[in-house]
């Protein structure tokens, strides 16, 4: 397991290298450059500009300048955001967190809407109640999740005034007190509702299928017949067996959970990740998008490995080689 | 010494019995759809929102004319003059729908089409030929597949900025053939080991004629079930991005560009007019395509029985 861990890690390598090249051709390939945000705008002598320019080391040739770039990624320096004139790395070091909690808090939300649905749905399979819990999954599959969240602040922020609508923290609050705490779960509930209750629909659908091909099998004949209570074969014998496959599903969504922010931190405006990203290709902050870029892509191939690891983990007919 | 003695007992009869025709498979799997109640209303309702798209310049107005602003009517709830009410900007509401559905639905159909078509084809090839053709394609596909969608779309899109739809349709469909391409490249591997297979090349069936004449009919089925998964994923792509402002430029009417709207805290509180009609359609729409995919999987599956 650590061996195939390892070479995987070390296979890992070359496909980042050939990631970095594409983004970073990418950013080469956008409009405008990096310059426009870092010089004085008032001043246009063109032998100001040439000379920062020149400083700057924009008049390089392309690969000496993603040899510069690189060379600072590989010791954790992604270089100065442009327009927020910080480096990089702080500026995502403050929003990460944000988004870590968002993602978090949507997950335990999938994991128990998931839970309970899937539980009750394979219990008392093809019921009315496992007929509603399949017309929500039906619902929340093709609901988009731009849609689902104007639905929710129309809802749940403006009608019923619960949370706020926007934002990831309360003005004037300070940071360490308990109505900190208290602000910042009051505006991450939502986001984090609508990012984790659309994505239920598959982890329902799997626990639901599987718990009922389980009860056919022959230990929970043996349980039954030895007089079992029913509750205590679902709920002690099957639901455990079923729970496991579950988790491989975990790694793929840490990649998706991230790629979904883009659009839900946006429409909340919650400062996180995601809508960093998508501030920063709105002001050709170059520098921000190519580490974020990066950090998403080499996350995936994290999230990819996590998969595998855990279908090895769960399942021990597959063997890692 | 069997065909003898039934002659003898049906003398009566001046033809032999004819042995009822096996139904084709592909009757078979219709007759089932036609009998899927879920999947049949989809398909209406699919059928009459794209025909409204397509007739909407009859039933309303010519494109140019909803894109026109309008002072003296504007943020208007909905008459017998604007079924829908009117926008911010004094746009017909409803017209904006059904031209949006227009848009939006060609544009789906368009990307599905092309994303199907270039997965089919990378799948088929290295499914069929394997060796290093097969390593090539699908170390390539999973080199594609780690690119998260959404953020390189952006990415792509803003190089491309003073674009049309078009490059949209490219942009999106480059990134997002790999899941086909390695579906077909199964079902191929799977269907090629059968004799019939064997039997094409061995008459002498060149590598195109055997894979487009014989393999992929009979893994056709397998792609008509993935196409219809892609066109509702690639209708929430589309109306997703366009809503960021990274899709279809904001002066035409596409459902995402019209939800673009509901972004401002006073049409999303108080005008919901505005923004309830493309969102509910976008909805039941991908929720159709869903239940017409769910029904075609059942139909081709010859395991099920419902």
């Amino acid at each position: 397991m650590l061996q195939y861990t390892i070479r995987r890690l070390i296979g890992m390598i070359p496909i980042i290298f050939l990631i970095s090249v594409v983004v970073f051709t990418l950013a080469k390939l956008m409009p405008g450059d990096a310059l426009s945000g870092k010089i004085d705008p008032l001043n246009s002598d063109p032998e100001y500009i040439e000379e920062m320019r020149e400083k700057m080391g924009l008049n390089d040739p392309i690969p000496m300048q993603y040899v510069r770039w690189m060379s600072g990624v590989v010791q954790g320096d992604f270089g100065d955001s442009f327009v927020h004139k910080r480096p990089v790395m702080e500026l995502i070091g403050d929003r990460l967190p944000n988004t870590i909690i968002l993602g978090i808090s949507a997950l335990l939300i999938t994991y128990l809407l998931a839970f309970l649905m899937g539980r009750y749905s394979g219990r008392f399979a093809y019921s009315i109640g496992d007929y509603l819990i399949s017309a929500f999954n039906y619902l929340a599959l093709a609901i988009p999740s731009f849609v689902a969240a104007l639905v929710a602040i129309y809802v749940f922020a403006i009608n019923l005034g619960w949370v706020p609508a926007t934002g990831s923290i309360g003005s004037g609050v300070e940071a360490g007190t308990l109505e900190y705490y208290l602000s910042k779960a009051k505006h991450t509930v939502l986001p984090a509702l609508v990012l984790g209750a659309m994505a239920t629909a598959a982890y329902t659908q799997f626990l639901r299928n599987d718990m009922i091909e389980s009860s056919r099998k022959d230990y929970v004949r043996t349980a039954r017949a030895k007089g079992t209570k029913e509750s205590a074969i679902y709920n002690k014998h099957i639901l455990r067996n079923s729970i496991i496959p579950i988790v491989t599903l975990l790694g793929f969504d840490i990649a998706n959970l991230f790629g979904g922010a883009i659009i839900t931190e946006t429409i909340f405006t919650y400062p996180g990740i995601g809508y960093l990203f998508v501030e920063s290709v709105n002001s050709r902050d170059y520098s921000v998008m190519m580490a974020i870029a990066m950090m998403l892509t080499i996350l995936t191939l994290i999230g990819n490995l996590i998969a595998d690891l855990l279908y090895g983990l769960v399942d021990p007919r597959i063997r890692l080689s | 010494m069997e065909p003898s003695i039934s002659q003898q007992t049906s003398p009566g009869l001046a033809e032999p019995v004819k042995p009822p025709k096996s139904q084709s498979p592909w009757a078979l799997a219709r007759r089932k759809f036609l009998r899927n109640k879920a999947a049949m209303i989809s398909l209406v309702f699919l059928l009459l929102v794209c025909v409204m798209s397509i007739l909407a310049e009859p039933l309303t107005m010519p494109v140019e004319e909803t894109a026109k602003i309008n002072l003296t009517q504007m943020s208007k709830e909905p008459s017998a003059d604007h079924y829908f009410g009117t926008d911010k900007s004094g746009r017909d509401v409803f017209a904006r729908t059904l031209h949006g559905g227009k848009t939006s639905l060609l544009l789906a159909f368009s990307i599905t089409i092309s994303v199907i078509t270039l997965g089919t084809l990378v799948g088929a090839t290295a499914g069929y030929f394997g060796g290093w053709v097969d390593n090539a394609l699908m170390r390539f596909t999973d080199f594609m597949m780690n690119f998260p969608f959404l953020l390189f779309v952006i990415v792509l899109k803003s190089i491309f900025i003073e674009s049309s739809t078009g490059t949209l349709i490219f942009v999106i469909s480059v990134l997002s053939w790999t899941g086909t391409a390695r579906l077909v490249r199964s079902k191929v591997m799977a269907e090629k080991e059968n004799e019939y297979i064997m039997s094409a090349v061995s008459i002498g069936c060149s590598a195109p004629k055997t894979i487009f004449k014989h393999l992929l009919p009979n893994v056709m089925s397998t792609i008509i079930v993935q196409a219809t998964i892609t066109l509702a994923a690639m209708i929430v792509a589309e109306t997703g991005l366009s809503f960021l402002g990274f899709g279809v430029p904001i002066n035409i009417p596409t459902w995402g560009n019209m939800l673009q709207e509901a972004r401002s805290p006073d049409v999303l509180t108080s005008k919901w007019w505005i923004w309830i009609p493309p969102a509910a359609i976008l909805t039941f729409t991908i929720l159709s395509i869903n239940f017409i995919g769910e029904g075609l999987k059942d139909a081709f599956n010859p395991k099920s029985n419902r």
